[in-house]
């Protein structure tokens, strides 16, 4: 019994001592199971255990520390035995693992450091709740952290309930608001059916009255029709019914056009986004009676659809008609774009209203044929004539030059005279005559109001280097052409590596493709050389490898047959200079603690070192003598 | 326990004894309290604690943030999870709110000796506040020229109602309550007086330590100081040794055992020693001694004799009035022979105490354990091998203050933390069977629980 004890003993602490020297940021599971299971056993384990991990909590190393808390946290949520010997010293864990005292601070990596504290303070958190009732150590510690030190708990319960609680009262919100709307509607059902239904009569009133005339020529275009043709079909479709259709607004029928227009524009903005709405809030709405709630979905429903057809039924026979008004639409914005060029001081013409927008129109084509300061101009001119034309437009509009907003848009293109006082101010005769009529002519205030431009750099995508960086994270830098750590900037895939070139492209200029081939022999040919010589350089090296282990095998024999009669002291110092032990790359404890080197340090390393300070300094006394000796009586 | 109970029913064991042993059971077992909790009412560092003398029941603290509250210890205002947590609140608490309340840190808060009527507190803002508890009004104040760094009242004093006040001022000053005056200016300290004390056996008898090192003691019947101690003048064992040229010319290794065997006779015979030694001390006494008390003003070379390096910031005399123990800012406890003047050379395991503030010692009944304030512990050392017997961890700043309560068996601290912990002994046998029932239930939370 006491031997099978003796040899837990060793266990739970080797156990230990190996899982905290590593340098993972979990101990290892398996470990961890280990040390429960043998701490499990006995009270001696626990004890053990416990006197072992506060030894590793003092060590100066935060990764040991960090891992020596997270075993003693899995082992305090267990043993109340461990629990009970903690929390004698507790401040001393509080001490060693937040790290609150000024003279006593988190030992090296600092990043674990940080960790370290986190998780410290995580777990004092979740100790404090689930057994601060029973130990007044760990409610004083806590109390103190939060309390005196001021430290932010993660609050995991607390801000969980809270989320809970906020997101309960958002439902309980909207839900809230939702029945309100649905009380109003309970309220205004009969108003909102009245209205649309009326709007559905009047419509089809206004299409009963254009159809006798129309109806040859579409034959009651049903929706699904519509929706089964392909939209290229459809489009062909309406193009040669335009063409044959006659069905434009002439002046007998335009008020009948306007009305449709109208009413066709109040049923898609209006009513069906507002019944959209509301069956929205229907679907969710819970209220108390579902019958009603059900008979009106049903119904706006209905009425959707209904609603739908009818809108589809007006495109389809007055197709053309919207066409011209979107036409007119896209045509106004054009006005709107060339009113920033063009004409200001005209009144501004009312959306709807034909004539005047002709009118401005024409106006607007006289008046930029005259204007000769913009290259732009020549485009303004050609747009009287092709407004019809999309794609002339759109290619004219493309080309117009964009005036920034202000006072010289005033007089754009006006070739007239103006009163130099044109506001009426009152000059009184102080300095002289004055004369009322002055005018300056239009040439001058043509060449003043010539602007000049600041040039504009047209913004440059620069896209990251992406190169692969040891991190497993790809180089964010963002350079023009070439990255200074990774050389130039090449496309690169997901995991940064270079995707090769693309194949030229075909129109490329001979000229290039020539020198780019010129530049790929010569690079084969260089290649080809460095491998040869890289062969007979590794045959070299192995050949040298080979004579130097041999040598060594020697000289190995050599000593120990020599160490015999050798002194202690020599042997030593042959073996310290057998050659440095190079390290590998792998991550140790110590490693973790070794600086890392900073760019920071690499430039300080050439600027601070003796050479370059000195020189530095002679410039300095040199530039003070000769100073001085210009200046003998400056000090 | 049931063996000394049943030992007392057969009368082999004396009554005192009998509750002497439990006490010091009880003394021995202390530990941080998890069923007693004080909620402190304080925004700042508590500097002094002290329960009332006469019913055991009222804890009064001073804080720095000027702040003074009364908690009562005997009865919870609330309990925390199913009874197991008492919690302690406050009865009242006089703060910078109140219109008479202290501006600057309270230094010193006592309860008026004979009754819970009245206390006073001390402040750094130079005054001396006597306070009404039940009113909560302050009945008189006294201006001091500096800070006040602590005030005492004598327990055994029936003629005179004095508060001794140590302050920066380097005279020690005694406040009349009865009067609203100072009747005396004990001069002498050549620095700030940290700390007061009066003896518990002489009412007359005051001892003062100062800034400047020195501890002297005053007879208020007379003018200036009869006795500076010196850190120099020692005297093995506790009692001055009864042939004194002979022990003089013994070597030590002669005298210790000598001490020993006269340690373990004294042990039994405590309380049987009282009278006999204030009787025959003084034919023990030096010629010197028996000089200076004729003799009030003293020679120079004693007057400037020092007890610490440094400040001495702490003093505590026992309870029967014949020891005096100091603290001072070099780190050291000393114990001195009141009679004698001489110090014991008692080595007290070697611990750091602060040194910016004075520092509240406490002293069990029986004289044996003396708890002191070190750093952010307190620990109990025994007073007469000076070994360390327990240390108390719990605070997480420097603790100013400690207060043993001698009729439960409580210690209280003070500290920077503005915590006031209560450490008591655990629960014993028959407390734990009361709350058997209570405690099943609360326990099934705090039990072993191996998943895996």
């Amino acid at each position: 019994m006491e031997e099978r004890e003796r040899e837990g003993r060793g266990k739970v602490s080797s156990l230990i001592e190996k899982a905290t020297n590593s340098t993972s940021p979990e101990v290892d599971p398996r470990l961890l199971k280990a040390i429960k299971s043998v701490a499990r056993y006995s009270d001696s384990e626990i004890q053990l255990a416990f006197d072992t991990l506060m030894q590793k909590m003092e060590k100066e190393h935060s990764q040991v520390r960090y891992l020596a808390l997270l075993i003693i946290d899995e082992l305090f949520m267990r043993s109340k035995l461990f629990r009970s010997l903690l929390v004698v010293n507790f401040d001393q864990l509080l001490i060693l693992s937040v790290g609150f005292k000024k003279d006593l601070p988190l030992p090296a990596p600092s990043a674990i450091a940080t960790r370290l504290r986190s998780k410290a303070i995580e777990y004092l958190e979740k100790w404090n709740s689930s057994f601060g009732i029973h130990y007044r150590q760990i409610r004083l510690g806590f109390e103190y952290l939060k309390n005196t030190l001021n430290f932010q708990f993660p609050n995991l319960q607390q801000n969980a309930a809270r989320r809970e609680q906020e997101r309960r009262e958002r439902e309980m919100r909207s839900k809230e608001i939702l029945l309100n709307k649905f009380e109003t509607l309970r309220q205004n059902i009969s108003l909102i059916k009245g209205e649309i239904q009326r709007t559905i009569d009047e419509i089809g009133e206004c299409l009963d009255i254009l159809h006798p005339k129309e109806e040859d020529f579409i034959p009651v275009d049903t929706e699904e029709e519509f929706e089964s043709r392909s939209v290229a079909f459809q489009k062909i479709r309406l193009e040669s019914l335009k063409e044959g259709d006659k069905l434009h607004e002439t002046s007998e029928n335009k008020v009948l056009f306007d009305v449709l227009r109208e009413l066709y524009k109040l049923v898609e903005s209006k009513h069906l986004a507002s019944l959209q709405d509301w069956i929205s809030v229907l679907v969710r709405v819970e209220p108390a009676d579902c019958r009603f709630r059900d008979s009106t979905l049903k119904e706006f429903i209905d009425l959707r659809n209904q609603l739908r057809s009818v809108k589809n039924r007006c495109e389809g026979c007055t197709l053309t008609n919207i066409r011209t008004d979107e036409d007119e639409d896209i045509w106004e914005e054009v006005k709107i774009d060339a009113a920033d060029s063009g004409i200001i001081s005209s009144p501004n013409v009312p959306n709807n209203d034909h004539a005047s927008t002709f009118t401005a129109n024409e106006n607007k084509n006289k008046t930029s044929g005259k204007t000769t300061k913009f290259s732009g101009s020549k485009n303004l001119d050609g747009k009287g004539e092709c407004s019809d034309s999309n794609s002339v437009k759109s290619s004219l509009l493309a080309e117009a030059p964009v005036m920034t907003w202000g006072a010289s848009l005033d007089d754009w293109g006006a070739k007239r005279d103006r009163l130099a006082n044109q506001r009426g101010l009152e000059i009184e005769g102080h300095w002289g005559r004055v004369d009322y009529d002055a005018v300056i002519p239009a040439e001058k205030i043509a060449e003043l109001n010539v602007q000049a431009f600041l040039y504009k750099e047209d913004p440059v995508e620069i896209s990251p280097c992406l190169a692969p960086l040891k991190s497993g994270l790809l180089c964010q830098r963002r350079d023009l052409r070439v990255c200074p750590f990774h050389g130039p900037v090449i496309p690169r895939d997901v995991e940064g590596n270079p995707i090769d070139q693309a194949p030229l492209p075909d129109d490329i200029i001979p000229d290039l493709l020539v020198e780019k081939l010129a530049k790929q022999a010569v690079k084969n040919v260089r290649e080809r050389d460095r491998d040869e010589v890289k062969r007979k350089s590794d045959k070299h090296l192995l050949k040298r490898a080979k004579l130097a282990k041999v040598r060594e095998h020697n000289e190995s024999v050599l000593r120990d047959a020599a160490l015999a009669s050798t002194s202690y002291s020599e042997s030593v110092g042959a073996a310290n200079q057998n050659g440095p032990v190079y390290k590998e790359n792998k991550q140790t404890l110590s490693s973790m603690l070794r600086k890392k080197i900073t760019p920071k340090d690499r430039i300080a390393k050439r600027l601070l070192n003796r050479r370059a300070s000195n020189a530095t300094r002679e410039l300095i006394l040199g530039e003070d003598t000769k100073y001085r000796e210009a200046y003998p009586n400056q000090w | 326990m049931w063996k000394e109970v049943g030992q007392r029913e057969m009368g082999r064991l004396a009554p005192h004894s009998f509750v002497n042993r439990i006490k010091s059971n009880r003394i021995s077992s202390l530990e941080l309290s998890n069923y007693k909790e004080i909620l402190s009412a304080h925004k700042g560092a508590i500097n002094s604690l002290q329960v009332d003398l006469t019913d055991g029941r009222y804890l009064l603290a001073g804080a720095s943030d000027g702040s003074a509250a009364v908690y009562d210890v005997q009865c919870a205002a609330s309990y925390e999870g199913n009874g197991l947590v008492a919690k302690h609140e406050k009865i009242f608490v006089v703060d910078k709110q109140h219109e008479q309340g202290h501006k600057y840190a309270i230094s010193s808060a006592i309860w008026y000796p004979i009754d819970t009527g009245l206390f006073v507190t001390g402040s750094y803002d130079h005054y001396v506040n006597v306070w009404d508890t039940n009113s909560t009004q302050v009945v008189v104040n006294f201006k001091m020229p500096g800070k006040v760094y602590r005030t005492a009242m004598s327990s055994v004093a029936k003629s005179h109602m004095l508060i001794a006040t140590g302050t920066e001022d380097v005279q020690v000053r005694l406040c009349d309550i009865a009067s609203g005056a100072f009747t005396h200016t004990l001069s002498g300290h050549r620095d700030g007086v940290m700390t007061v004390e009066w003896s518990n056996s002489n009412e007359w008898v005051l001892v003062t330590g100062g800034c400047d090192g020195a501890i002297r003691f005053w007879d208020i019947r007379r003018a200036g100081c009869y006795l500076v101690l010196d850190q120099l003048q020692t005297q093995l064992g506790r009692r001055p040794p009864v042939l004194l040229q002979s022990s003089l010319k013994g070597s030590t290794s002669k005298s210790i055992p000598d001490q020993s065997s006269f340690l373990k006779a004294r042990t039994s015979q405590k309380k049987s020693a009282y009278g006999n030694g204030t009787k025959h001390t003084p034919i023990h006494r030096t010629k010197g001694s028996m000089g200076q008390r004729q003799h009030p003003g003293m020679l120079s070379s004693h007057d400037r004799a020092t007890a610490h390096y440094g400040a001495v910031i702490g003093l505590k005399v026992s309870e029967d009035g014949m020891y005096l123990l100091s603290a001072g800012s070099d780190s050291r406890l000393r114990l001195w022979d009141i009679e004698s003047g001489h110090n014991t050379l008692v080595n007290y395991e070697a611990t750091r105490l602060q040194t910016s503030k004075g520092i509240q010692l406490a002293v069990t009944q029986d004289s044996s354990l003396v708890f002191v304030p070190c750093m952010t512990t307190v620990k109990a050392f025994d007073i007469w091998s000076g070994r360390t017997s327990m240390t108390f961890r719990g605070h997480y700043e420097k603790v100013n203050c400690c207060w043993f309560s001698s009729q439960d068996q409580e210690l209280y601290t003070g500290s920077n933390d503005r915590q006031i912990l209560v450490w008591s002994p655990s629960k014993t046998v028959h407390a734990v069977e009361d709350d058997r029932c209570g405690e099943v239930l609360m326990s099934n939370s705090d039990q072993d629980n191996w998943s895996d």
